[in-house]
């Protein structure tokens, strides 16, 4: 391929759809019957939206400029001062990010697969495959996760086919929940969207698209799939467990796995396997959110070198991770600081939309 | 002759295309073989030219120089070395008739400057030659298998290519057999290599660009492609790669893959070798160049896909439902060679829960007086196995074969009876072993042999996860890695829908419309005619006719 912009609309598709996929899988149902109860699977559906306001913002103003990637436009667009304010914001947003997906998946393994083993080591292992993986370009970068994805999928559904005989439809009602109150209705709605923020991976690629004008609807189709594919999670695990006995499971997706099992001969217990797989999917979106903190911080810095920039952040995404002092502790860091990334990541490219609009309209022109 | 990287830069400035270069082109070749800073003309005097050679050449028991009298007038001599030259073509074609007197004086030239034309256009029966005046390319010409001749008062020098071709017959590839497909390997002999693919290719458009290659060695390295269906982008990258490659010898084709590879730190080949004719010609049509060396029974084709690794002739000449079936098999025991030991010891040490209970009982009680753990008793297990293997390749093939099958029996049985290891360990490393000789393609073979040891050691240590973090890292290198450009895992990533139809799958020949999408070929299409029409005829029409 010798044309510079290789990325198909597809890949692109691939790209955010698996970023999205991650660590969120196995404690999604709980997070959201915690704050809706039965209203789980509709919160979740309306987060879909909610989290289609920025996403639609980033992609549309991405595509004004297809040359540039947003690091770069929004210095004309807003001035280098705040544009690189911003961008700190992203990077440091971004870095917490990486490392408390790190720290999450590092609590999974230390409760599922390895009781005894220091957490430290297993999230070096993953950290360092990620750092060396963030070495390379955008191309390569989105080949992994376009090669992946299949097998995110692919292991989700089986253990959700093996599921849906055990689906009881009474879990599922009342669909607008037993104590229904706006406020944490509406607190569901926002946790579930900031699962989304994944979809910021595409200022990346638009500049890299065959066909930047699909961006926005690619990048809300991508969103929408992963949203549908979320939400088909909890109303299994909702209606095979019913919302009391899901509050009780700390990862509700994980005990579907266990409770699934392949006829009664080879395969008995197909957790294990499971987590496994899921290893990939906690593996791609680390990867995007360690590679846009990487990215970030060369824009920030302006230097070319990404390779010495992914060596640099390894050990600081090492020490934040292990920052927490608890379980819990990680969960409710996680949550606050995901709920500011998308107030963050809606209101930015909101505002350089709107920026972009004004000066368009104040005749100041700018490259197509 | 020119050197590689002349070759490149006037490849780089062609823009039309080129006249035939073959290998037979030497005759009309005047430059420099090789290239020396400063040009010393033949002396005039026969005795000075003689001893010249003598001097750089120093003293050698194989050079030959014979002096006569050149059609009774004029004092001569021809040097060579004469375990490269066919002495009796010499006899024939070069003495006898240059000191032969002929009938009619009066034809000979009494102008000693007429003399080689003279001689070129009468005396000697011989197609490749060339006059040179420089006296510095002459030992060069005589390395090469050519014999010189030197004539008093003559200030040129005649160069006569009888290099005597001794060569083994043609035989089977010993490293890629076949069921069915042609029964041909390559030898060591460049031109019987170039007149295999050349009698299967009888098309114009094939080009074979020779130069000779280390400053020792002196190799002659060919370069080949077929005009308008190998990307010229494609061979200028070749060209440039061959064109840096500065070493003083290239002993086998395995020389050059390392000086032109993409990546040496990858365990994965990038540059595929073969020692088969018809799958050499395969590549070329598909768009891809090959490269040849003299004195080495493979040829190289670039670029190599991780997708052409699996591949065999066989699933071409075989039917396709069967030829997609086997390809399958190959790739899952591909993956079996690879992933097999490191499962089973992370299952057996870490996730034994996954396996049916009384299964899971049976396994631990063949383990029982087993004093290693897992991880050491497959390692163990498994570089005997490999220690096996080396040692029957290096055994005289007498008793390799008896080696091999004891080897395997004895050990794996007394390694049980002693204690040392389970009988399922015994079982697995002997699939995994049997897995990799499935790899038709040695060099990948030798790949995922050498990863499986790490797969283990990530077994042990962590269990499912580690291999699921070896997996990646193994598969993450391969999506990074490429082949003169082309991403090493086209066409499952980059997807291409035209390219799956040669892959895990090897679709129907009529099928198989396009020539690889990733090697952009100018003239991409191979099939004529449209598709379903002529297959529907086919099966339908056609059949019944015979029935009518």
């Amino acid at each position: 391929m010798n044309n510079n912009r290789p990325i198909t609309t597809f890949q692109f598709m691939a790209v955010i759809i698996s970023t999205i996929i991650g660590v969120g899988i196995l404690v999604f149902p709980r997070y959201m019957v915690e704050y809706g109860g039965n209203s789980a699977p509709l919160m979740s559906i309306l987060a879909i939206f909610a989290a289609l306001i920025g996403c639609w913002f980033t992609a549309s103003v991405c595509r004004k400029y297809p040359n540039e990637t947003l690091f770069v436009f929004s210095r004309r667009l807003l001035g280098r001062g705040m544009a690189d304010f911003s961008t700190i914001i992203i990077f440091l947003f971004f870095l917490n990010s990486t490392s408390s997906n790190m720290r999450q998946f590092g609590e999974v393994c230390i409760t599922v697969l390895f009781k005894r083993t220091p957490i430290e080591i297993l999230m070096l292992i993953l950290l360092i495959l990620v750092g060396l993986s963030v070495r390379r370009n955008i191309v390569k970068f989105t080949y992994i996760h376009v090669f992946y994805l299949p097998f995110i999928l692919i292991s989700v559904i089986i253990i959700l086919m093996l599921s849906l005989k055990k689906i009881d439809g009474l879990n599922l009602l009342p669909i607008l929940g037993n104590n229904f109150t706006l406020s944490s209705f509406s607190k569901g709605v926002f946790l579930s969207a900031s699962l989304y923020q994944g979809t910021f991976i595409l200022i990346l690629l638009v500049p890299l698209m065959r066909k930047p004008k699909q961006a926005v609807k690619a990048a809300n189709a991508a969103l929408f799939f992963s949203g549908i594919f979320y939400t088909i999670i909890v109303i299994v695990s909702l209606g095979m467990f019913g919302m009391n006995e899901i509050e009780l499971l700390i990862y509700p997706t994980l005990e579907l796995a266990r409770s699934a099992s392949f006829g009664t001969g080879l395969l008995e217990r197909l957790d294990a396997i499971f987590i496994v797989v899921w290893v990939i999917s906690v593996f791609t979106t680390i990867f995007t959110n360690y590679y846009l903190a990487v990215y970030a911080l060369r824009e920030l810095i302006r230097i070319k070198d990404q390779r010495l920039i992914s060596s640099f952040l390894l050990p600081f995404i090492f020490v934040l991770s292990l920052l927490p002092q608890n379980f819990f502790q990680v969960y409710d860091v996680a949550l606050v600081t995901s709920v500011i990334g998308l107030i963050f990541l809606t209101v930015y490219p909101f505002l350089l939309w709107v920026v972009d609009l004004i000066r368009n309209k104040g005749g100041l022109s700018h490259e197509k | 002759m020119q050197d590689w990287n002349e070759k490149y830069l006037t490849f780089k400035q062609k823009k039309t295309p080129a006249k035939n270069k073959a290998i037979t082109s030497q005759s009309t070749g005047s430059g420099n073989a090789h290239p020396t800073p400063q040009q010393k003309p033949v002396d005039l005097e026969l005795k000075n030219n003689l001893q010249t050679i003598q001097e750089i050449l120093g003293d050698n028991g194989d050079l030959v120089v014979r002096n006569f009298r050149m059609y009774g007038l004029y004092d001569a001599a021809i040097v060579f070395f004469f375990p490269l030259i066919d002495e009796e073509q010499i006899h024939e074609h070069v003495l006898k008739p240059l000191m032969n007197i002929p009938s009619a004086p009066l034809t000979i030239p009494t102008q000693l400057s007429d003399l080689p034309n003279f001689i070129w256009n009468i005396t000697v029966h011989i197609a490749r030659g060339s006059t040179t005046s420089d006296l510095n390319t002459l030992p060069i010409s005589l390395v090469e298998g050519n014999v010189i001749l030197f004539i008093d008062g003559v200030g040129q020098a005649l160069t006569f290519n009888l290099r005597k071709n001794e060569h083994r017959s043609i035989e089977a590839p010993q490293t890629e057999l076949t069921i069915r497909g042609s029964r041909e390997g390559f030898i060591e002999n460049l031109e019987a290599n170039i007149s295999l693919i050349r009698y299967r290719l009888q098309t114009p458009d094939f080009r074979v660009q020779t130069c000779p290659l280390g400053t020792r060695s002196r190799s002659q390295v060919a370069l080949c492609y077929i005009e308008g269906i190998a990307n010229p982008a494609l061979i200028k990258k070749v060209m440039k790669r061959l064109s840096a490659i500065h070493t003083d010898s290239i002993i086998d084709a395995g020389y050059i893959e390392q000086f032109i590879e993409d990546q040496p730190l990858s365990p994965f080949p990038q540059v595929q070798s073969t020692e088969r004719p018809d799958k050499s010609t395969a590549a070329l049509l598909e768009g891809r160049a090959i490269i040849l060396v003299d004195g080495s029974p493979f040829s190289l084709i670039v670029p190599a896909l991780f997708n052409q690794f699996f591949q065999t002739i066989d699933d071409y000449t075989e039917r396709f439902i069967v030829g997609s079936l086997i390809r399958l098999i190959r790739l899952v025991a591909l993956i079996f060679s690879l992933f097999f030991p490191a499962l089973y010891v992370s299952i057996i040490s870490f996730n034994p829960e996954l396996l049916p209970t009384e299964f899971a009982v049976a396994l631990s009680g063949g383990r029982a007086g087993v004093p290693l753990p897992a991880l050491l008793e497959v390692l163990v297990m498994e570089v005997f196995m490999e220690v096996l293997r080396e040692a029957t390749i290096r055994l005289p093939q007498m008793i390799g074969g008896a080696l091999s099958i004891v080897g395997v029996l004895v050990i794996g049985q007394a390694a049980v009876a002693a204690g040392l290891a389970s009988p399922t360990t015994v079982v697995v490393v002997a699939l995994t072993t049997i897995g990799s000789f499935a790899t038709p393609s040695y060099s990948t073979a030798l790949a995922l042999r050498m990863l499986r040891f790490p797969l283990i050691v990530l077994a042990g240590c962590f269990g499912l996860y580690g291999v699921m973090i070896g997996t990646l890292v193994i598969i993450n290198h391969l999506l990074f890695l490429e082949s003169f450009g082309v991403p090493y895992m086209t066409p499952y990533v980059p997807f291409k829908t035209t390219d799956m139809k040669d892959s895990v799958i090897r679709a129907p020949l009529w099928w198989m419309k396009q020539r690889p999408s990733f090697l952009n070929s100018p003239n991409s299409t191979r099939l004529a005619h449209q598709l379903p029409k002529a297959f529907s005829d086919l099966i339908f029409k056609d059949r019944g006719d015979e029935y009518e």
